[in-house]
């Protein structure tokens, strides 16, 4: 692609035709040196403006049927993009050879995209660009968000950039400091989220058609800056506006599956699993087929919320095609199942850094009750049965020492525990209705339901 | 510190034959007075009367006894003021009180107004720090400063409000005069300790230029426009702004030059004066200084108006090393002390970055409080992440250990644990706990109750949640509404908790969803 006739006429085309993401192909940064450099030299600093205009005008004004304004918004736009396509190519031939600079080059492109997506919002907000171009928003704002990283990325490695400027600040969490790109990057991508929410338009117009590709892009970049309570403003102004918004289904399923992850995430850690186990189920389900690391990623969510909800762990099958997954969950699944209290604490160790990493820690230490409930369980089934009265089903022996439970948790560690904490382990149990019956404290033993001592569980 | 309200009689005081015939009586039912004062103005307090450590920090509850006997309040209310723990001087009480003596009541002035302006008033005051040296006894009623607001919003003259204002002023007028600023304030209707701000025109720098004479909010108020006026002027779009502009960045951080050991904190508008800040040589004297009136007179709001203005000299000159974090330390502990959650966490945030810039401190042991405050919270994603940034050698650190214990072991449900562990708790973090100590004994109560029959000796209980004696577990169950539910039996008494059924439930899932959030971290 040059600024030439050649483009001035598939403009044209794209206009008369309405092709939204033809249009958003047109302003993506992400092709061939030779093709930014092509672009580059097409025109110059001087002319790009007036060149763009002749050209435009000519070609698309009679067949789009554009009006002034939205042309001198579109001349805006490619001016500004074709500045950002010179930025690029020296960050990138600058980087390419040795990987270092002295300059901060790719904080020089994010600020040239950046000009970019302001004369865009620029477009919508004072041009009158119609919806269909709502790709343009997406092709821009992705880029926007990996250049805010890669710029912050060359910036924490950069030892020519001293910390002067922040240290001045009278906000000064170095920790933002290193982020701040991506940061500004969030405030740009939530302008442009209130852009498409707050558009009038009816429907079929509604910049609101954007509304959820932007929103996952925000929520992801959220994610990335740790502050995932920020969300929460964009999921309510996203509940606030269903009525006024397109029917969910009728957004793309990739949007939908994005959404509903993050959704569903954002859910899990407020401990809503029932909600997260909804939302993370529904995009499971539409999750494309091959679209390995995105199952992978809504099943490391949705594994501890069946834990949580309904006490299932997962097959070996589900678990076949990630080999990451088994190697997260499969120890501390074994142990719960087995009934391994002690095996249990130490899988959960091992695994500590990689469950808090994922946030998953704290949900999956909640599976200790399971594996205390099928250990318990055990004891239970161990002692076996009264002697049976003629012509009766023998029935279990349901009056069981506090201490025979006492030796079972203590079998694994081999540490004494003492009686209280035993009660006590008990007594949640039963709280949990993972257990039926109470203790008689004053004869040292518990007392098991005769029916379903272990609700679930077949005993 | 929130200030939680002086006693306000509640509307069971003897109205006024005009007040009761124009106001409806539901409006101002006992609860509902108490409840809005409660739920908006009323420090954080725990659900329940906390464990030992607190006791000391409950103002006396003379409060309610000093209340004259024509205006009794409701029993409520004198608990709820029981609670609180600002001393509120005598001085502001018999204020309040004058206000609602039937004698002094007017039926043209509301009730909620006039609590309303009651607020207002005393909030300033105790803003503005002077709640102790403002002579209350000849501060004009409520009723009497709405009058006047009303007199002056109708007379849309200046000079008739003049007249109007002097016509209905009383023998209390007098405070008025409090401040030698007195005619200009009171021509507006400022109260004195509005006036009292003009000083903050004396304390801080303008740069002549970047000010423009109609923009100047203090010069509003002395103008020659009366409210009215101003209102009308307003309409017309000839008032562009009312706020001064933001004043230009500064080129660097100051460097102050005042030796001066003590400071009242006054929050900023404007650049600071070097004249006016206490350069770091001289802070180092000053905390000195406090360190040892606190261990004296232990009076906090001194001491917190003290520290926050050290805080402020340290930000305004970018003083940001051990010093700096001494000072939010010690400021910290002191707040959580007084239960000052506010200020807590304001210290808490600040210090946070200050330990990421790699300066020692003791991070360890806010580290740990920081857990233990989430867990307070129970805010799931903080303490998440509050893990996730914690090494190795930090889970092995004796204050972190316990906090992550005390997590894990309420996330499991083991009181067992967790009662052992508050009673083991390293540096302050008991305060922190006894935020939540409370909640999690009627936790463990919910589970004795479904979890033993048909009973357990109450001494069974007073050691497992720690109580500091068998009277107190004893008064715990009273208080949650237990009576029937204990029994002497052959002179150990014993709690039925096969006989209790649903009856904590409640109080248990009040006390988890009620968490007050203040000036988050």
């Amino acid at each position: 692609m040059e600024f030439d006739t050649h483009f001035f006429n598939e403009f044209a085309d794209i206009i008369s035709q309405q092709d939204g993401y033809a249009l958003g192909r047109t302003l993506s940064p992400d092709i061939s040196n030779e093709s930014l450099r092509r672009i580059f030299r097409s025109q110059n600093a001087h002319n790009v403006k007036n060149a763009l205009k002749r050209g435009l005008q000519g070609n698309a004004a009679l067949v789009g049927g554009l009006e002034h304004q939205e042309v001198q918004g579109w001349v805006d736009i490619y001016a500004s993009y074709w500045n950002a396509t010179g930025v690029l190519l020296t960050a990138r031939e600058a980087t390419g050879g040795t990987g270092k600079t002295s300059e901060l080059v790719w904080t020089k492109v994010y600020e040239a995209w950046t000009e970019l997506l302001n004369v865009l919002i620029r477009g919508y907000q004072n041009s009158g660009f119609e919806a269909w171009t709502i790709p343009c928003l997406y092709t821009v704002c992705k880029h926007l968000r990996v250049f805010a990283m890669q710029a912050d990325e060359e910036r924490n490695h950069s030892s020519a950039f001293d910390d002067t400027a922040a240290a001045l600040q009278d906000d000064f969490d170095p920790e933002t400091n290193k982020r701040q790109k991506l940061e500004d990057c969030a405030r740009a991508l939530s302008r442009v989220f209130m852009l498409c929410q707050t558009d009038r338009a009816s429907l079929e117009e509604s910049r609101k058609w954007g509304s959820y590709y932007i929103a996952n892009l925000l929520l992801k970049t959220y994610f990335k800056l740790n502050s995932a309570s920020l969300s929460k403003n964009i999921l309510n102004s996203l509940r606030v506006g269903t009525r006024d918004m397109p029917k969910f289904s009728a957004f793309p399923k990739s949007q939908q599956v994005t959404f509903k992850y993050h959704e569903g995430v954002l859910a899990f850690l407020e401990e809503n699993y029932v909600l997260a186990e909804e939302c993370l189920t529904e995009a499971w389900n539409s999750c494309y087929v091959n679209a390995k690391k995105n199952k992978e990623l809504i099943l490391t969510y949705l594994i501890p919320c069946h834990l949580i909800t309904s006490h299932t762990l997962p097959t070996k099958k589900l678990l076949e095609p990630f080999p990451r997954l088994q190697k997260l969950f499969l120890p501390l699944c074994r142990c719960i199942k087995r009934g391994e209290l002690h095996k249990f604490d130490l899988a959960l160790q091992e695994g500590e850094d990689e469950f808090v990493k994922r946030r998953i820690y704290l949900t999956l230490e909640r599976g200790r009750d399971i594996a205390l409930r099928n250990l318990l369980r055990k004891v239970f089934v161990a002692r076996g049965f009264e002697e049976a009265k003629e012509g009766e089903k023998p029935a279990r022996r349901t009056r069981v020492p506090v201490a025979e439970f006492a030796a079972a948790i203590s079998l694994g560690s081999q540490e004494k525990i003492d009686n209280d904490e035993v009660e006590c382990l008990l007594a949640n149990m039963i709280y949990k209705n993972h257990m039926k019956g109470y203790i008689s404290r004053q004869h040292g033993i518990v007392v098991l339901s005769k029916s379903g001592a272990f609700p679930g569980t077949g005993v | 510190m929130m200030p939680t309200w002086p006693t306000v009689p509640p509307s069971g005081a003897p109205p006024t034959p005009g007040y009761a015939t124009s106001y409806s009586a539901p409006a101002f039912t006992p609860v509902q007075v108490r409840q809005s004062f409660g739920q908006s103005y009323s420090t954080p307090q725990p659900p329940y009367p906390a464990g030992p450590t607190y006791g000391s920090s409950h103002s006396s509850p003379t409060s309610a006894a000093n209340i004259p006997p024509n205006v009794t309040p409701a029993p409520t209310v004198a608990q709820e003021q029981a609670k609180t723990k600002i001393d509120w001087p005598d001085s502001v009480r018999r204020y309040v009180q004058r206000a609602f003596v039937p004698a002094n009541l007017d039926s043209n002035v509301s009730r909620p107004e006039m609590e309303a302006k009651l607020k207002e008033t005393i909030t300033q005051a105790n803003e503005k720090g002077v709640m102790y040296s403002l002579d209350w006894d000849a501060m004009p009623l409520p009723q009497q400063m709405i009058r006047e607001e009303r007199a002056r919003t109708l007379l849309p003259l200046h000079s008739k409000t003049e007249t109007q204002t002097s016509a209905t002023s009383t023998k209390k007028r007098k405070s008025w005069d409090l401040n030698d600023a007195a005619t200009a304030g009171s021509s507006s209707g400022t109260p004195p300790w509005r006036v009292g701000a003009n000083r903050l025109e004396d304390r801080v720098t303008f740069s002549p230029d970047t000010r423009q004479p109609g923009d100047d909010p203090f010069k509003n108020t002395t103008s020659k426009f009366s409210r009215a006026d101003k209102r009308q002027k307003r309409h017309e779009g000839e008032y562009k702004t009312f706020r001064e502009d933001t004043p230009p960045p500064s080129d660097g951080p100051v460097v102050g030059t005042c030796q001066d050991l003590e400071k009242r904190y006054l929050r900023l508008t404007a650049a600071p004066k070097p004249s006016q800040v206490r350069p770091p040589q001289v802070l180092r004297q000053t905390l000195e200084l406090l360190k040892k009136r606190w261990k004296k007179d232990q009076n906090y709001s001194y001491i917190c108006d003290q520290f926050k203005s050290m805080r402020q000299d340290l930000t305004v000159q970018r003083v940001r090393d051990d010093f700096t974090v001494e000072v939010y330390e010690i400021h910290a502990r002191i707040a959580l002390e007084k239960g000052d959650l506010g200020e807590y966490n304001q210290c808490q945030s600040q210090l946070k970055g200050l330990y990421r810039l790699g300066l020692k401190g003791k991070a360890n042991e806010f580290k740990a409080y920081r857990i233990l405050y989430y867990i307070h919270t129970a805010n799931r994603a903080e303490l998440n992440n509050a893990l996730a940034d914690l090494t190795a050698a930090e889970k092995k650190d004796k204050a972190i250990k316990h906090a992550l214990d005390v997590r894990s072991a309420l996330a499991l449900g083991n009181y067992h644990r967790f009662f052992q562990l508050y009673n083991d708790t390293p540096n302050m973090g008991a305060y922190l706990m006894d935020m939540f100590v409370g909640r999690e004994r009627l936790a463990a109560l919910c589970n004795f109750c479904k979890g033993y029959k048909p009973d357990v000796p109450l001494r069974f209980i007073t050691e497992e949640l720690y109580f500091e004696s068998d009277i107190e577990a004893a008064q715990f169950i009273l208080d949650h509404g237990g009576q029937d539910l204990l029994q002497d039996r052959d002179g150990t008494i014993v709690f039925l908790s096969g006989k209790a059924g649903q009856r904590f439930e409640a109080a248990r899932a009040k006390a988890f969803s009620r968490v007050d959030i203040k000036g988050q971290i």
